[in-house]
């Protein structure tokens, strides 16, 4: 499956600019000259996004206590939940159990001039009602935390299988020379924080560049990237410098353009020891910016990686992905919906609004929700009540890049449990973001094991059109 | 606008086509030429799947092909008769072509050429190459005959003659031992073998079967097999938690470094516990059946999970043994191979005998039962002799049921205390003194003490053995069809364990109702009755790109209708058949292959070779790619001295970033590493989690192992850079390679930059690469002599103790410079 080695051979040999060559291949950088026909080198049609934030909620926020308001479910709070709506239906920790609605733990209200419902939990995401776009009824296939974290970023819930910032990098490319072109960014807060693999920002069978890079908010910042102590930067860079020239002659000797690649990759690593740092410095920011978003400099906060975001959205970053991972609430609800919209909500309004502010919304697309949604029945336990997992219906918004703002798509039945009204599931999902970005998730492939995959799977994916401005 | 479909893989195959597609003039083969564009462009609607087959028409037989179609009457395919063939008419049709737009799906004209030179020459039909059994070939007659060294490169001397091409010259002693070295061993060579080989004093077929006998070649060998079955030591779902199978890795190496044939080998792996008096490492090698990912997640569903356990295996064992991609069939039938969604779920069940329940609570390691415990082997005997005595006083089968009735009891004791009621109590009480009874009469009271004794002595014993997951068959579970793969479904046929249908049906002895993991196993590998002879092409195949970078068919593990035929079908064949009529004798295959000319020419390709073959395809060279990660780790650790050489054990903990586990829960985990010689064992012995594999490991393209890996890529990103330049493990290992170098190489600059060239690259430096490294030294030096920095910081990295003899300034400049020399494209490269 080395197609890699063919593709960069074939590039060395195929008389481009050597250096540069080896530098796009190395960056997944569409350069006009870069052999058209052997990268996918431009989008299928004009695209409205050039990059994407997706706010990963780990852990499954509940579509009930954030925008899907259903009076229905306050009047049956605390009693039987009948059974036409679960008979039948896969259930995760309430299985065997007695089931029982649980009401909704805080109240709605209408905000903006669209009057979108949003939960008193989100204060700073109703002032965003006019700028987001709802979807209420999302639907996974995927009921425990890991394959369904692995099914949203995947789009199946085999491993080994490219994430989709790798998948829009490899049909993109980077617009950064310093940068990785897919980041990932963690904080905890909340709830006992769900466990993430880095399998979730793999390449897959994708070429390893386009894998997504984790930053750290303490410690180094991008594995290794420090020097050792007691090694000067003049030093360093003498070093990295001696073992270019040494490569470099090598590659007069035998030519085998596999060097290249690699004396690219010593220059980009060179430069990333000063750019990441530089970049993930946030207390250069002033003073109101630091209030707007709520962050610390320096604390791995999500308010801090929210400003962080928007840091690499304009230095380029393709594919942007935070996580919080909070949100598994199967007991005390109301106390960790409180933690978590602490967290959360305020720096998100901040990162969309300064987006808005510097222009930038227009082209960055913004994505937010959790791997699922939450039971309308009540979970008890040692502390408050909660809820179970769900999957036939839940919520997500998505806002900015030709998104049609202040509206509310698809609905859930009256309890909240099954989506019934124009369905999205994650294939369509995927299938609306890569058509902003002006991607075709059908002919959108990469070659394995004998098929022409695709992030959207072989089952049909649409494009939702109806939340498309 | 342009299709996406076009990528490096396709261009791949457009260059391909010149290399391997009939000259003018050349017959076509339909294998080679023809199925590869039937697959890709009609398969999908008009193939082996018969739930998604338009217009009735199936064009992957020739009943199918040759056929009147329902709907016109006509024929789609009229042999001899490209005009008449409504398959040809359609293709040609401009107002509604074959493949239709919305396939995004069509065909070049030179695919069109060879579609219609196939229907005018007859349209002649082959079986899948990959289904078809290999037979032998003679070796071919070549113009250069005093090339070959063993008829492996007649065969491809033949290849490059035809296409009027020549092989390289052979590669120098240095490189061929080097190559030998890292390719058989993983290490490099110790510069003794290097000078022996050089001088003479030993003969190549020498240097080859000391190397191959070397305790080293099984770990090789093992890092390899490791990424095609999965090994990892944590569980890889969710919470990944740690679990019991090392020394599954140490049955691996030892089986390859004591040549157990292929065929044992495979039944010792799926069927380990099924032999006649298995013996203690055939049963662990049966925890080849627990190596997959699982979860212990609360609140999953263990229908589902038996259902996605099942296809997991399936997926694996399929992909190992039969190079192919049967896990594709979990939710229909296979869109491009004969494979059905009911063969899918006849694999399954021959796994259904294993238990895959109780995976809970959240602890380190967790606990799969069945489990056994390895013990080193200076206790084994006391084991073995404990044993004996505890059978001799109790019979093994009564020794077990003692413990189970033993565990009822005391869980029947605890219970007892909460109880309120006095009746519940009573028949409570009953139990356990039933099951006392039962208990004594298994001895009388003197032995059952005896025995008790004996045991504790064995428990104590055993703490200090590994712990390791292995197969214990039990009644297998219900297996049934998932129609569409959906595990809440119970509408599909239950099945039995049998091999795919196209293949034929196993034949099972007299009163055996049911086939087992050992008569799949059988199959698998039995050259006369079975699929052994597929088994061995793609075995075959994966040693060939072991050791010249690339398959002989570059599909490793999709022998399929989509997979890329084989460049040189007969050579593949010959080889396979070899490989079984030796006994599947696997370093007599080694040994061929390492031994032909075809491996010993050089690397080194002109501007023409790579124009004209980027892949190496032909073999008009050795290939030249990066080493993987484990042995880029090896490598620096085996040239400062400090490798830790031992074969087998537990995983080991080398140095790793602080908080690197912090998105793991359940438990949270802190990465404890290893303060002792353990830090610097090979890297095949990194401690493998799943869901965050070291990320050294990582940055150098090592597998998460969650799914089988036949082929790793072999990139060069700046995050590997920084690894190399910066992983306290290579400044560690750089120090004590200056150290060596300061000690041992000489007093003058000239005298140490040659010990430090030969010992790392087993070569002297030229002028410039002299002067470049005392560029770099004199530089470094002069900024700690100007005390710009703290010079004996670098002397703290790592767990081993700098040396006091040499200056701090010294060792920090050399230490520079030996990192310049483990960030060398030529360090990190086999060629």
């Amino acid at each position: 499956m080395n197609f890699n080695q063919t593709r960069r051979t074939f590039l060395g040999q195929a008389g481009l600019g050597l250096g540069s060559a080896a530098l796009s291949s190395l960056m997944g950088i569409r350069s006009a000259s870069a052999a058209s026909d052997i990268y996918p080198s431009a989008p299928h049609f004009a695209p409205k996004a050039k990059r994407v934030i997706f706010l990963c909620m780990a852990g499954g926020p509940s579509h009930l206590e954030t925008f899907d308001y259903k009076p229905e479910l306050d009047r049956l709070d605390g009693k039987a939940m009948p059974e036409s709506f679960t008979k039948g239906q896969p259930i995760a920790q309430l299985q065997g159990k007695e089931l029982k609605v649980l009401g909704h733990q805080a109240k709605f209200r209408p905000h903006g001039k669209s009057g979108l419902m949003v939960s008193d939990y989100l204060p700073w995401t109703a002032k965003m009602a006019d700028d987001i776009t709802v979807i209420k009824s999302m639907v996974t296939e995927q009921i425990n935390h890991d394959p369904a974290h692995t099914f949203m970023n995947t789009g199946t819930a085999i491993s080994g299988r490219p994430s989709m910032g790798a998948w829009v990098n490899y049909g993109l490319g980077s617009l950064s020379q310093n940068l990785p072109g897919f980041v990932v960014l963690t904080s905890v807060a909340g709830r006992n924080p769900q466990p993430i693999a880095s399998r979730q920002w793999s390449a897959g069978f994708l070429p390893s560049r386009y894998q997504g890079v984790e930053f750290n908010a303490a410690g180094d910042p991008v594995h290794y990237l420090s020097r050792p102590k007691g090694v000067s930067i003049k030093q360093q860079d003498e070093l990295i410098k001696s073992i270019i020239q040494l490569d470099k002659k090598k590659l007069g000797q035998i030519r085998d353009p596999e060097i290249e690649t690699r004396i690219a990759a010593y220059e980009m690593a060179f430069r990333m020891q000063s750019s990441v740092p530089d970049l993930m410095d946030v207390s250069k920011e002033p003073q109101s910016a630091l209030d707007m978003y709520g962050a610390t400099p320096g604390d791995g906060s999500y308010a801090s990686n929210c400003l962080l975001a928007r840091r690499l959205a304009e230095k380029g970053v393709r594919f942007i992905q935070l996580y919080h991972r909070g949100w598994d609430h199967h007991g005390d609800l109301d106390k960790y919906m409180k933690v978590c919209c602490e967290h959360t909500d305020r720096a998100t309004w901040a990162l969309l609004t300064d987006l808005k502010q510097r222009g930038m919304l227009e082209d960055t697309l913004i994505v937010w929700g959790g791997e699922f949604g939450r039971t309308p029945m009540f979970q008890g336990g040692k502390g408050g009540a909660g809820r179970d997992h769900h999957i036939k219906g839940f919520s997500m918004w998505m806002a900015g890049a030709g998104m049609k703002p202040g509206m509310s798509y698809g609905e859930t039945d009256e309890l909240g449990y099954s989506a019934i009204k124009d369905v999205v599931n994650v294939r369509d999902l995927h299938a609306t973001m890569l058509h902003q970005l002006g991607l075709h998730s059908n002919r959108f492939t990469y070659p394995f094991q004998g098929l022409d995959m695709k992030l959207t799977g072989v089952e049909p994916a649409k494009v939702i059109k109806g939340i498309l401005s | 606008m342009k299709s996406f479909t076009i990528n490096a893989n396709h261009l791949f195959l457009g260059l391909g086509l010149f290399l391997l597609s009939p000259c003018l003039g050349e017959e076509l083969d339909f294998n080679r030429d023809v199925r590869p564009i039937l697959s890709d462009k009609c398969f999908f609607c008009h193939g082996p799947d018969s739930n998604h087959r338009e217009a009735d028409l199936r064009l992957d037989t020739e009943e199918g092909a040759y056929a009147k179609l329902k709907e016109s009457g006509n024929f789609a395919i009229v042999p001899g008769k490209p005009e008449q063939s409504e398959f040809m008419i359609r293709i040609l049709d401009k107002e509604d072509p074959m493949p239709p737009v919305e396939s995004h799906k069509s065909l070049k004209p030179k695919e069109i050429d060879i579609l219609k030179q196939w229907i005018k020459e007859g349209a002649v039909y082959e079986d899948p190459w990959a289904y078809a059994p290999p037979v032998k070939h003679p070796a071919p007659k070549v113009k250069k005959s005093d090339w070959p060294s063993n008829w492996i490169d007649h065969f491809v001397l033949a290849r490059l003659e035809k296409k009027g091409l020549s092989p390289s010259p052979e590669a120098d002693p240095v490189t061929l031992t080097r190559r030998l070295s890292f390719d058989l061993t993983g290490l490099p060579p110790k510069p003794a073998l290097v000078a022996d080989f050089q001088s003479g004093k030993i003969s190549y077929e020498q240097l080859v079967d000391t190397l191959i006998s070397s305790p080293h070649f099984g770990e090789r060998m093992a890092i390899y097999w490791l990424d095609l079955v999965r090994y990892a030591d944590t569980v890889g779902y969710h919470g990944d938690q740690d679990h019991n199978i090392s020394p599954y890795r140490d049955y691996v190496i030892k089986a390859f470094n004591n040549n157990t044939p292929f065929d044992q080998f495979t039944r010792e792996q799926l069927a380990g516990d099924l032999l006649p008096k298995p013996t203690l490492w055939q049963k662990v090698a049966s925890g080849y059946n627990r190596l997959l990912q699982t979860s212990h997640e609360g609140g999953i569903q263990a229908k589902e999970y038996n259902a996605i356990y099942a296809a997991d295996r399936v997926r694996n064992v399929s992909e190992v043994w039969m190079g192919a991609t049967v896990g594709c069939a979990q939710c229909h039938d296979h869109k491009y191979d004969p494979y059905t969604i009911k063969d899918h779920y006849t694999m399954a069940a021959f796994f259904a005998d294993i238990h895959d329940k109780g995976y809970t609570g959240n602890i380190l390691p967790t606990i799969r039962p069945p489990e056994m415990v390895i013990l080193n082997p200076e206790l084994q005997p006391k084991a073995d002799r404990l044993e004996a005595q505890m059978a001799e006083l109790v019979p093994p089968h009564a020794q077990a049921e003692i413990s189970r009735l033993e565990m009822l009891r005391n869980k029947w004791t605890g219970q007892l205390k909460s109880l309120r009621d006095d009746k519940r109590k009573a028949a409570l009480q009953a139990r356990i003194t039933d099951a006392d009874k039962k208990i004594a009469a298994f001895a009388p009271q003197d032995k059952l003490n005896a025995f008790y004794r004996l045991r504790k002595q064995h428990q104590t014993l055993a703490k200090q053995g590994r712990r390791t997951m292995i197969t214990v068959a039990e009644k297998p579970r219900t297996m049934r069809i998932l129609p569409r793969g959906n595990w809440q479904d119970d509408s599909g046929e239950i099945v039995t364990p049998a091999i795919p249908e196209f293949m034929g049906q196993l034949k099972l002895p007299e009163g055996q109702e049911r086939a087992t993991r050992l008569d799949l196993a059988n199959w698998l590998t039995d050259t006369a009755k079975g699929s052994g002879g597929l088994t061995a092409r793609v075995m075959a195949n994966r040693f060939w790109y072991l050791f010249y970078g690339r398959g002989i068919s570059p599909s490793l593990s999709d022998f399929g209708g989509q997979g890329q035929a084989p460049v040189n079908p007969q050579l593949l064949d010959q080889l396979a058949v070899a490989f079984y009529e030796s006994g599947w004798d696997v370093k007599a295959l080694v040994r061929l292959l390492v031994t032909s000319r075809a491996y010993r020419q050089s690397s080194l390709a002109t501007a023409e070779m790579l124009a004209r073959d980027p892949a190496n395809a032909l073999v008009d060279r050795q290939s030249r790619y990066r080493l993987p990660a484990e042995l880029i780790r090896d490598n620096a650790l085996a040239v400062s001295g400090l490798l830790v050489d031992e074969i087998g054990g537990e995983s080991a903990k080398p140095y790793q970033p602080e908080g690197y586990y912090r998105h793991l829960n359940f438990p949270p985990r802190k990465y404890q590493q290893h303060n002792d010689p353990r830090q610097w064992r090979r890297g095949l012995y990194v401690h493998w989690q799943r869901m965050f594999l070291h990320p050294m490991m990582k940055a150098l393209d090592a597998p998460s192992r969650e799914e089988c890996t036949a082929e790793r890529p072999r990139s060069n990103t700046p995050n590997a850079a920084l690894v190399l330049l910066n992983d306290p493990t290579f400044i560690e290992a750089a120090r004590n390679f200056a150290q060596r170098i300061v000690s041992k190489g000489g007093d003058s600059f000239e005298q140490r930059i040659g010990f430090a060239y030969q010992e790392a690259l087993n070569r002297a430096p030229d002028e410039e690469e002299k002067a470049i490294f005392k560029q770099l030294l004199e530089d470094t030096r002069a900024q700690y002599d100007q005390g710009e920095n703290e010079v004996t910081q670098l002397g703290k990295v790592g767990i081993s103790p700098a040396a006091t003899d040499i200056s701090p300034a010294d060792l920090a400049s050399w230490t520079t410079v030996a990192r310049g020399l483990f960030n060398l494209y030529e360090f990190t490269y086999r060629n």
